[in-house]
């Protein structure tokens, strides 16, 4: 079975879906800042093998509906709990990506009955590198690892959202204390991190897996921050492994 | 030539010498204690740049860095052990203390002496010596080649006996263009005995760490052994009889040989890097009764005998101290942190080297101490595809039972055995971890001394002073 594309409108808002429908419990993957599910779909495919895979788009990304003015961090947390309600999936596991980590932590804290599990790829933002100058110098430092094919999709997403959005969603990254929220998860979570990822210091992805009260922390020698896109059978292997374990 | 010119560097005790001397001055081991702290970045950047060279170009590099900081044969027999011991002492800081260490190498007996915040005295160095034309897999062709030599050496020093070392399987690139002499004190120093008396108190404990592992070797003269092979990845049967996988790795370094041909073992000795020559106890006996100390002798059966101990004298030490002891810290050979132990919290788990023996008793370690929930891992590399070499898979392996996160730490993995880069990020990567505890202050021997004596690992024979030793002998 190949992707298909499920829409669904939570509240007033087009929230875009794609999903490869697996044997096995729901993953829900939830895409970076600016970005979109266009560099999770690579993943999904390779989820979809075992799982009921999906990656939505937020509101203001892709091919979502665009609010009025950029959602916050915890209304776009609001829109993912209300989705998965909204698809009577059961009790996913939310796969975050970079800022998605921020989001689906978010909705893990505040609607603590929507999530299974969690899986936390490149968990942003370092609480030592909060300023959008050492975002941007990290976010330079790590782009040459990443794969050439990703650029162009990443211009479309920009495109996509517009520059208010994406902008709004690096500012909302940088607020968020994700730091503070990581004790109160109470679900089992996997944070992967890329080996070379320069977004995402071995130190920081460490004190994340030790700030969760049930995290696991597995570390992807040679990939950068986009793991996910970089080698998606190797992020698939270790959620498989992952969900295996905690038999959620 | 300057006595730390003579010694080696990247050697156990040296290594080791480093990094409890700099924690006793309230330091860390940053470059290994061999540079600025300041240069670390830029060593780390260019050693990291090296591992990236072809393997060719690394193994000529690594041999030539031992090679240049070997002594010339012609000026062995100019070393005098007297300068060694100075050289050691001076090290230390001097600071009164109620117990001090003098014996074996042993890296879980550093934690145990930073713990107390006790110096160690070591009763083996490494002196490296340059010579040409020997086949690493020839070991009588290195004797005969450098005996003289070590002739020279022993008669200028009657208080030292030479203990050459020849391991062509863990040391083959060293070994390309230096003889390992490695010396052990019989008499004790007069540096040693000052540093002893000016720092340890009247009724202190004087601890003699005696690792007993002994090696077969065949005797070259008085005071003289040669030792073929040595512990870690391959048994001393393989040294001398070969085997399938001795005759696998030569065949992989394209060796012309498939065994190695050396001088017959006449008997057996204390093993050359880590074991402990009895002889020097009547001067330690002397000494002790003369100053009202007793005199501890510790004895284990090899060295990693000590690592669960000390493992365990650190998690029941943070306990106490209501921290959690859920962390460990397995290092491996002279990759050693007693400062970034105690500050992060880890318990410190010593391996020999990075083979599969090591980790092994790692992974028994684990099974018996129960789950950590962090485990790093410092892993030493010495440039070979020796026998008996554990790969990263199966430190990975080992890492995968932490509970929460198990990491190489300053580990270049696709380098790995020839991850250069790893000297200098093991300490770098090390000291980055967010998760500090306050230093605690030092644990007082009667404590540790209640704990290491109930152990089966360890064998005590404590010699109380006498009352009419008891008065000082100063």
């Amino acid at each position: 079975m190949s992707l298909q594309r499920q829409d669904h409108v939570v509240g007033d808002l087009k929230v875009a879906g794609h999903r490869r429908r697996g044997p096995g419990q729901a993953v829900v993957c939830v895409h970076g800042a600016g970005v979109s599910s266009r560099e999770l779909l690579p993943l999904v495919d390779v989820l979809g093998e075992r799982y009921d895979a999906w990656a939505i788009d937020l509101p203001g990304f892709g091919a979502s509906g665009k609010p009025d003015r950029p959602l916050v961090l915890p209304a776009l947390a609001d829109v993912v709990a209300a989705w998965a309600e909204r698809t009577g999936l059961e009790r996913p596991c939310l796969l975050g990506v970079s800022y998605g980590c921020q989001v689906v932590v978010d909705v893990a804290v505040r609607h603590p009955e929507t999530a299974a599990a969690l899986v936390l790829a490149g968990p942003t933002v370092d609480p030592r590198g909060r300023s959008p100058w050492r975002l941007a110098a990290q976010w330079l430092r790590n782009a040459p690892g990443e794969s050439p094919r990703m650029m162009p999709l990443n211009v479309a997403d920009y495109r996509d959202a517009g520059p208010r959005t994406v902008l709004a969603a690096f500012g909302e990254s940088i607020r968020d204390r994700v730091e503070d929220k990581l004790p109160l998860v109470t679900v089992p979570a996997l944070v992967i991190r890329g080996g070379k990822d320069r977004m995402v210091p071995q130190a920081w992805a460490e004190e994340v897996t030790r700030l969760l009260p049930y995290g696991r922390l597995e570390v992807m020698d040679g990939l950068p921050h986009m793991t996910v896109y970089r080698d998606p059978r190797r992020v698939a292997a270790a959620v498989a492994g992952f969900l295996s374990e905690v038999a959620v | 030539m300057k006595p730390g010119r003579v010694v080696a560097s990247f050697d156990s005790a040296t290594g080791m010498l480093r990094a409890l001397s700099r924690f006793l001055h309230g330091r860390d081991v940053p470059l290994i204690g061999q540079g600025p702290p300041a240069a670390e970045a830029w060593a780390a950047a260019l050693l990291g740049a090296a591992n990236r060279l072809p393997r060719g170009v690394k193994e000529r590099a690594y041999a030539a860095s031992g090679w240049a900081e070997a002594v010339p044969l012609r000026r062995v027999g100019g070393i005098r052990s007297g300068e060694l011991a100075r050289w050691v002492t001076g090290h230390y800081p001097r600071r009164r203390s109620d117990v001090a260490f003098v014996g074996s190498a042993n890296g879980a007996m550093m934690h145990l002496c930073a713990a107390l915040g006790a110096p160690w005295l070591p009763q083996t160095l490494l002196i490296p010596v340059r010579r040409h034309g020997v086949h690493p897999d020839e070991p009588r062709a290195d004797l005969l080649r450098t005996q003289e030599a070590g002739q020279a050496l022993v008669s200028a020093n009657p208080d030292l006996v030479l203990h050459q070392m020849h391991d062509a399987n863990q040391d083959r690139l060293m070994i390309a263009g230096m003889s390992y002499f490695r010396v052990k004190w019989r008499r004790l120093p007069a540096a040693y005995r000052e540093h002893l008396e000016q720092t340890l108190e009247s009724g202190a404990t004087l601890v003699v760490a005696d690792c007993e592992l002994r090696w077969p070797v065949t005797r070259v003269g008085p005071r003289h052994v040669f030792q073929h092979g040595a512990p870690g990845g391959a048994t001393p049967d393989e040294y001398r009889h070969g085997g399938p996988r001795v005759a696998g790795y030569l065949r992989r370094y394209g060796s012309p040989h498939r065994r190695w041909d050396y001088p017959e073992a006449d008997g057996e000795s204390p093993e050359a890097e880590w074991g402990f020559e009895p002889e020097l106890l009547a001067d330690l006996r002397e000494l002790a009764a003369r100053n009202g100390w007793r005199l501890a002798r510790m004895s284990f059966a090899e060295p990693e005998r000590l690592s669960p101990v000390v493992a365990d004298l650190y998690r029941e030490w943070y306990r106490r101290r209501g921290l959690p002891a859920d962390r460990l810290l397995a290092e491996c050979f002279l990759l050693l942190e007693p400062w970034w132990t105690l500050r992060s919290g880890s318990v410190p788990y010593w391996m020999v080297f990075n083979s599969e023996p090591s980790r092994a008793s790692l992974d028994a370690y684990l099974d018996a101490a129960g789950p950590f929930e962090e485990i790093r891992l410092l892993l030493f590399s010495h440039g070979v595809e020796s026998v008996g070499l554990a790969t990263i898979g199966q430190w990975r392996e080992t890492l995968a039972r932490a509970t929460k996160l198990g990491v190489f730490t300053g580990v270049d993995t696709r380098a790995y055995p020839r991850d250069f880069a790893g000297l200098v990020r093991a300490h770098q990567e090390l000291a980055r971890i967010r998760a500090t505890v306050p230093m605690p202050l030092p644990m007082r021997w009667e404590t540790a001394e209640k704990f290491l004596t109930d152990r089966d690992e360890l064998r005590w024979d404590i010699e109380e002073p006498t009352a009419a030793d008891g008065s000082p002998g100063r």
